[in-house]
């Protein structure tokens, strides 16, 4: 899960500040933008920016990454053009993980069977951000702490090794909260590929090498967990 | 002498805030159709009238008891005449009147005359004495004397009155006053019409013996039979002239009809518009409490809709006519009011202390929500203000222009992004729990005592420990977040805690902390 290196396409707004939170997590971290002005701000903003156009054969990744380890974030400004460049990119990197951006639902959709792995539709995210602000105050805070701030309270996935003490045991059988002063939301059913299920929904899941889990916890107690389940650090 | 003393009772009323208090009270149950109280003084007034014409009309060939005839006579009249004396008081303002003039003369040096005060307050009582429903209101006081046999038809006029206390009925007459010119119109040519129509039938018929029209009074009642279509038939010309004229007549009824058809359409057309608004603001104001969204775009309306699925109230102010059609073609309630102007909140009538749970900012610039902003801030200084930043530049500038929340969706999706890459299921999960789509919902459940005592209790019961996952507390003192807490927490009332689970047992955790304890 650990990617090496980044590529976002656009420099807007929203491309701006992607490249803003993900530039220090990875090793090499470009901007494809299409016009030179982008480029020149990119630049501006110490990125390292590159020319392309929507034509392009993209040999110009195969030569610079391993795309075995390259993570892409399609953030034009126009949602044809989105579309159109995800689609140009799947058609060549078969497994190459693509994150776009969508206006709404609609181009969602559209991005989804271009290929893109997740889409993040920007209307519907930040109207269920306005709506949780005002109806869940609390809510909000606690997850926005959760997940963006230096707190030490984390959310971690951990997948089940192997050998792990773990592995044969139904998620009910164990008191995450006392045990390990962590909490379970989800697991992810490595047999069931790719889907989630909430453990609040009840299921008595029988857990599975390669699982993965989904806790909440203080770091020490997520570190802690992770060693007694025989997790390789 | 008299001078000073009426001059010494006005500025003693002037200055006293309970007569000023009382007064504005009377007027508001009168006048003022905002005030909430109104309606039950109508409706009131509207029963004692429907009681006044069913005795009338049970009178006319039953006996009704005296009792009930002393109160139609006495009591309703006596209501009657008071409601018309409070009226007559609310209408003007004669205290200040008074010192008005007494202060002018001060100081142009003339002596106080009290005929010229008196002169005045009577000009402008009139006003109001000489308003049509004025003189309904008197009129309707006149059954009061019922020993005269003839005013007991007074209490018809008491049916007139409805037009004070029924809203749809003043709307109809509003309607019809914007076409006087018009009806003006219709009324001249139709009275013509009759006129000349009864002289000439009188004078061809009255003289012939076998022509049932024999006064003018015939002639005329003839004439408006006629002329409306109605046509009874209990008077006929007879003489060929007589015929001749008739045929005219009928011709020129049919114009007559189709002329006061159409005005009546074309008026209520006319303001069809305005009819309608007018129910949207009375819609409104009987909202207990909504969300007011300033602007509307495709963010708004996914907010709206959110809103609307979690069963929320939702009020749009836009204004753009067509973006607010558009958004009434949604079924959302949406106002073509501009949410920058004081001038809109004022018609709507919107009380931001009530009614606002918060006011959400979505126009599509920064300039026009901190614009927004400050009108708003300018009726309402509490109301949770939430703004969208557009330009990161700006967000000083929200804040400034008392913006309490600001969303800025650029730097939401950069964090999002990151957070994506690097730990994609943990982001599915909590994106799946914060859109609400997966059946499984994270919930804040604000404590109160009992709930607060029962806490622990009630989450280590089988049914919820281990399915509904207590996540944390939020203390109120302190205002800080206690994950996974244990028993040893002290929780207090106003404290949140905050669950993952399924709706239907975040609801029975919830009732079950409220219920009480069985003996």
């Amino acid at each position: 899960m650990s990617y090496k290196s980044a590529i976002v396409f656009g420099f807007n707004e929203y491309a701006k500040q992607i490249a803003f939170q993900i530039a220090p997590e990875y090793g090499s971290f470009v901007v494809f933008v299409l016009s030179e002005a982008e480029q020149h701000a990119a630049q501006e903003a110490g990125f390292e920016a590159e020319l392309f156009d929507l034509s392009e054969d993209w040999n110009v990744i195969q030569e610079r990454f391993d795309t075995e380890s390259l993570i892409v974030f399609c953030a034009l400004e126009n949602d044809a053009e989105n579309v159109f460049l995800t689609i140009s990119l799947r058609s060549i990197f078969e497994d190459l993980p693509i994150i776009a951006l969508a206006g709404d639902h609609e181009s969602a959709a559209k991005m989804k069977s271009a290929g893109a792995n997740k889409v993040m539709p920007i209307l519907q995210i930040t109207a269920n951000v306005i709506t949780e602000i005002l109806e869940k105050p609390t809510v909000t805070e606690v997850l926005h702490d959760i997940l963006y701030e230096q707190s030490s309270l984390k959310i971690a996935q951990i997948a089940v090794p192997e050998d792990s003490f773990l592995v044969g045991k139904h998620i009910q059988d164990i008191d995450w909260g006392e045990e390990y002063g962590v909490l379970v939301l989800a697991i992810v059913d490595h047999q069931l590929a790719a889907t989630f299920s909430f453990t609040s929904r009840g299921h008595n899941h029988h857990i599975d090498p390669e699982d993965i889990l989904v806790v909440v916890g203080y770091e020490d107690n997520i570190a802690a967990l992770s060693e007694a389940m025989g997790v390789n650090k | 002498m008299i001078g000073r003393l009426i001059v010494g009772i006005a500025f003693y009323l002037h200055a006293s805030a309970r007569y000023r208090h009382i007064k504005k009270f009377f007027y508001n149950l009168l006048e003022n159709p905002a005030y909430p109280y109104k309606k039950f003084f109508d409706y009131t007034m509207i029963m004692l009238i429907v009681i006044s014409v069913y005795i009338l009309i049970r009178h006319v060939k039953y006996d009704v008891s005296q009792e009930w005839l002393f109160f139609n006579n006495y009591v309703i009249s006596l209501i009657f005449l008071a409601e018309y004396l409070v009226r007559l008081w609310v209408y003007s303002d004669n205290s200040k009147a008074i010192i008005d003039q007494y202060e002018h003369d001060l100081f142009l040096q003339r002596p106080f005359k009290v005929t010229t005060v008196v002169r005045h307050i009577i000009v402008t009582k009139s006003g109001f004495i000489l308003s049509p429903a004025a003189i309904i209101d008197l009129l309707a006081i006149m059954p009061f004397f019922h020993e005269m046999r003839l005013l007991r038809v007074f209490i018809l006029f008491r049916v007139f009155k409805l037009f004070r206390y029924a809203k749809s009925l003043t709307q109809f007459v509003s309607i019809l006053a914007s076409k006087k010119f018009e009806i003006l119109t219709l009324g001249v040519f139709a009275s013509v019409i009759i006129a000349v129509s009864s002289v000439l039938i009188y004078v061809m018929e009255a003289n012939n013996p076998a022509s049932p029209i024999n006064t003018l009074f015939d002639a005329v009642y003839w004439s408006v039979v006629t002329i409306f279509t109605v046509g009874y038939g209990d008077f006929v010309p007879v003489t060929t002239e007589g015929r001749t004229v008739a045929m005219v007549i009928i011709v020129a009824g049919i114009a007559v009809i189709s002329f006061a058809t159409s005005i009546v359409v074309s008026a209520f057309t006319e303001k069809l518009d305005e009819i309608k608004e007018d129910k949207l603001i009375d819609d409104v104001s009987k909202i207990d409490q909504f969300y007011l969204i300033c602007g509307y775009g495709p963010l708004a309306h996914q907010v709206a809709h959110r809103f609307q699925i979690n069963d929320k109230k939702v009020v749009i102010l836009e204004s753009n006519k067509e973006k607010v059609i558009e958004a009434q073609k949604e079924g959302f309630l949406a106002l073509a009011y501009d949410p920058a102007s004081l001038h809109s909140y004022h018609a709507l009538r919107i009380d931001f202390e009530s009614q606002v749970i918060a006011a959400i900012l979505l126009e599509e610039s920064d300039v026009l929500n901190i614009y927004t902003a400050l009108t708003i801030r300018e009726i309402a200084k509490q109301v949770p203000l939430l703004s969208i930043l557009l330009h990161h530049e700006n967000r000083r500038k929200l804040a400034l222009a008392g913006i309490n929340e600001i969303v800025y969706t650029q730097e939401l999706i950069g964090l999002m992004s990151k957070e994506v890459s690097g730990r994609p299921v943990a982001f599915e999960v909590i994106h799946a729990l914060r859109s609400e789509n997966s059946g499984v919902f994270i919930e804040e459940v604000v404590l109160d005592a009992l709930m607060a005592e029962r806490f622990f209790e009630s989450a280590k019961l089988p049914l919820f420990h281990k399915r509904l996952i207590l996540l944390g507390v939020y203390k109120q003192t302190g205002k800080s977040f206690f994950f996974n807490p244990s028993n040893t927490l002290a929780v207090e009332a106003g404290d949140v805690a905050i669950v993952v689970g399924t709706r239907s047992l975040i609801d029975e955790f919830k009732a079950l902390m409220r219920k009480k304890r069985k003996r």
